[in-house]
């Protein structure tokens, strides 16, 4: 794409700066995936447990580089109609009802079935142009004139025939529209896909793609990203539950809590006036950061054990 | 540039990571961009265009500290020692420099003299440019093409054949036959460098190997192990086994985890497109197309754990761990004298306590087949129907108990089929205990069942039949 900041993806260095004045605090490999994507022109696989900011990743890219963001969100069924394009069906037939008069004079005086096809084909395919196309958002993407980011958010919830068909979209910018012809992108789009690894996404797909693994963020990553969410929180307090997270995840729950339940328990904490994580508040919060009753049950009881190593972690520098 | 990243890419690929031609010119183009010196950085960037999953980032981050740290070392070992040969000799010319100080002038007029393009190298002390000799030898020789350990030695010799020792050995030899003191102080530390020249080029072999080869063997030995009778397999393979089963059981999940769809292809399902329209007046709006759906089955899996078969059990509960994870409904039983559904403490336990929980329980009995079934029809004979396919492995010896036959065959007539898995070779059915016999009519398809490629070929074709 059309990058009007040449200077906001020098080196990786950059993007990583720049993402933090954006409150998207991003670790090397990020920052390196998102330079990379953009000076070498390749769409990014971002992979990683639900909760770690994949799709917060495209929303900050577009804001960073000022470029629309046109997202797609895949499920099961999604097809060419709905992605790409679809004619305008409604509008095709209240134009011929409309034009039915017009058809009239133009066939009028035509001799036979012959003819009056002929005199038709003279007016070429008015039905099916561009004007009838209602485009879809990997269109739109193509079409967009100053690039645009674009965002195949949860790919491995849509079929793999569907997979199969974003191939030529991805490696050459481009789709095929039978009644109209190639459409190729005004200006290639940054495009960023990603997936909670529901099931296997196909080879093809993946050698088009840098492929960006996102893991649960470190502790001291954590911190700085709880702080730059949650400014108000106290640092006693952020590295109290930064820590108890972090064992949680440890634990072999049905769903560990991501960096996005950390982050909302940190503002109910900060909304509840607490300074100091105690036994009854967090058994009262615990249903922000744990989202099955099985998972609940089996802390509750550990909840002493855990509170005390949180302590003791986050009183260590 | 090329070359390195060449290199590095094949050591890659040994490590069973794919990588295409296309990765590698993305490789190529990032390393442009980053260049090759800020270490960390360029391992996440190749990282990101050459690793596309989990493990395959965990390998390559391995093969990547392997390879760099590699060259580094080379490079930086060798002008260490360089710098310490080089003091060392300083500083016996020092100290003998009051005593011998004309000799040391000889040997060093005696060193000019050398003939041999190695003893001059060596002689020089140049340790970065012995080592881009031994690359280049290394090179020549194809030694990235080395396969098995036993070849290090013969691709040691060939490298130090490629860098001349032939002719320094000669000159050696000039240099034993003279007497003088000069002649001897050369001979010392040319037979030094030579000693600590076929160090280096041992290293590098061993560095090679480990970058090309290992990983290599250790596929190979996976292969053998899926393909070795699974009663053959030694205790302390065990670990490596379970790996492989679970590598086994996950292929098969994610080939059949998704049901096919009904999809707008192949022929016009006339019946279901009138009844689809008649709201419209018979007019034929909405077709609906025939379509093939491929359902996974419901599978009844039946194990036996006897003494006769311990050595096997355990890998057939493995697999039958494995199993539940990839078919959705799998009830699980065990036997050996009385049968017992085990699809709970699968469910719950991870495998290596349910295991252990199951051949305690159970396993310690001596095996009767009849009582088994006569058990197993009160268990779950009324929940089998005609989309259940009931899987019996087993070496069908009962001890000479009665056989209890038509138990099975109406377990038979009431499934969708009966698949019986025999641990043992089709020549040993039916001899001693054995009553294979008695229940083969009533299975659908019997197999012979005794490695892990079996077992994977066996199912694989149950989840693949309608």
């Amino acid at each position: 794409m059309i990058i009007q900041h040449a200077e906001k993806i020098a080196s990786p260095e950059t993007v990583q700066q720049g993402f933090e004045t954006l409150n998207y605090i991003c670790s090397d490999a990020i920052a390196t995936a998102v330079y990379l994507a953009c000076q070498l022109q390749k769409p990014i696989l971002v992979e990683g447990p639900p909760g770690v900011g994949k799709t917060e990743l495209a929303k900050k890219t577009a804001e960073y580089l000022s470029a629309p963001l046109i997202r797609m969100q895949c499920y099961e069924g999604l097809d060419e109609a709905k992605a790409l394009y679809e004619w305008k069906y409604g509008k095709q037939l209240l134009y011929t009802q409309v034009l039915k008069d017009q058809l009239g004079d133009v066939l009028r005086g035509a001799k036979g079935l012959d003819e009056s096809v002929a005199r038709l084909h003279q007016f070429g395919d008015i039905f099916y142009s561009h004007e009838f196309l209602e485009s879809r958002p990997l269109l739109e993407a193509l079409q967009a004139e100053q690039g645009a980011i674009l965002l195949v958010d949860e790919i491995d919830k849509a079929d793999q025939e569907f997979e199969a068909f974003l191939l030529e979209l991805l490696s050459d910018y481009q789709v095929s529209i039978p009644e109209i012809g190639t459409v190729k992108a005004v200006s290639k789009p940054i495009v960023f896909l990603t997936s909670n690894n529901t099931r296997e996404l196909g080879d093809a797909l993946k050698r088009r793609c840098l492929h960006l693994y996102i893991p649960f963020p470190e502790p001291a990553l954590e911190r700085r990203i709880i702080s730059s969410q949650v400014p108000d929180i106290e640092s006693d307090l952020r590295n109290q539950l930064v820590a108890f997270v972090e064992q949680l995840r440890e634990m072999a729950l049905k769903k560990v809590p991501a960096v996005s339940e950390t982050i909302d328990w940190a503002r109910a904490l900060l909304l509840l006036n607490i300074e100091h994580l105690d036994k009854g508040w967090v058994e009262k919060t615990l249903n922000l950061l744990l989202k099955f009753q099985e998972d609940i049950e089996l802390v509750t009881p550990e909840l002493g054990k855990l509170l005390n190593a949180a302590h003791k972690a986050a009183s260590r520098p | 540039m090329h070359q390195l990243l060449g290199d590095f890419i094949h050591a890659l690929r040994q490590a069973d990571i794919p990588i295409s031609t296309a990765e590698t010119l993305d490789a190529i183009r990032t390393a442009q961009l980053l260049g090759l010196e800020q270490r960390p950085q360029l391992k996440l960037a190749l990282g990101l265009v050459l690793a596309k999953s989990e493990a395959h980032k965990h390998s390559y981050d391995i093969v990547f500290e392997h390879f760099f740290s590699a060259q580094t070392a080379m490079s930086h070992d060798t002008a260490v020692e360089a710098d310490n040969s080089d003091s060392t000799v300083s500083v016996v010319e020092a100290g003998e420099a009051e005593t011998v100080d004309e000799s040391s002038v000889e040997a060093q007029a005696l060193a000019e003299q050398l003939q041999s393009p190695l003893a001059l190298q060596l002689m020089a002390g140049e340790g970065s440019q012995m080592a881009s000799a031994i690359a280049e030898a290394g090179q020549s020789e194809n030694v990235n093409q080395i396969q098995f350990f036993t070849q290090k030695g013969r691709y040691r010799y060939r490298i130090m054949q490629q860098l001349g020792v032939e002719a320094l050995n000669q000159e050696l030899l000039q240099l034993e036959t003279q007497q003088s003191l000069p002649a001897r102080q050369v001979l010392q530390q040319l037979e030094q460098r030579k000693l600590r020249l076929s160090e280096q080029v041992g290293d590098y072999v061993e560095q090679q190997y480990l970058l090309y080869a290992e990983q290599k063997n250790q596929r190979q030995f996976d292969q053998n192990l899926s393909q070795i009778k699974l009663s053959h397999i030694d205790t302390h393979h065990y670990q490596r086994m379970s790996r492989l089963v679970r590598k086994a059981a996950k292929q098969l999940a994610s080939q059949h985890g998704r049901r096919r769809k009904q999809s707008k292809r192949g022929m016009l399902d006339v019946r279901k497109t009138i009844a689809a329209n008649a709201a419209f007046d018979g007019i034929q709006f909405r077709t609906r197309w025939r379509a093939t759906r491929i359902e996974r089955p419901k599978v009844m899996a039946i194990c036996d754990v006897s003494g006769s078969v311990s050595r096997m059990a355990r890998f057939l509960l493995l697999f039958l761990y494995c199993l539940q994870d990839v078919l959705p409904k799998v009830r699980s039983f065990v036997f050996a004298s009385n049968m017992g559904e085990v699809t709970q403490s699968f469910a719950k336990q991870d495998l290596e306590d349910a295991l252990a929980e199951i051949m305690n329980e159970w396993a310690n009995q001596p095996t009767d087949y009849g009582r088994a079934l006569v058990d197993f029809s009160g268990l779950a004979l009324d929940q089998i129907d005609r989309h259940t396919t009931v899987i019996m492995l087993g070496d069908a010896r009962n001890n000479n108990a009665p056989a209890e036959a038509q138990v099975w065959e109406q377990v038979y007539r009431r499934s969708k089929r009966v698949l019986w898995l025999n641990p043992e070779s089709r020549n040993s059915w039916n001899t001693g205990d054995s009553v294979m016999a008695s229940y083969a009519p009533y299975c659908s398809q019997v197999e012979v069942c005794q490695s892990l490629r079996d077992l994977q070929r066996i199912l694989g074709g149950l989840l693949k039949l309608n």
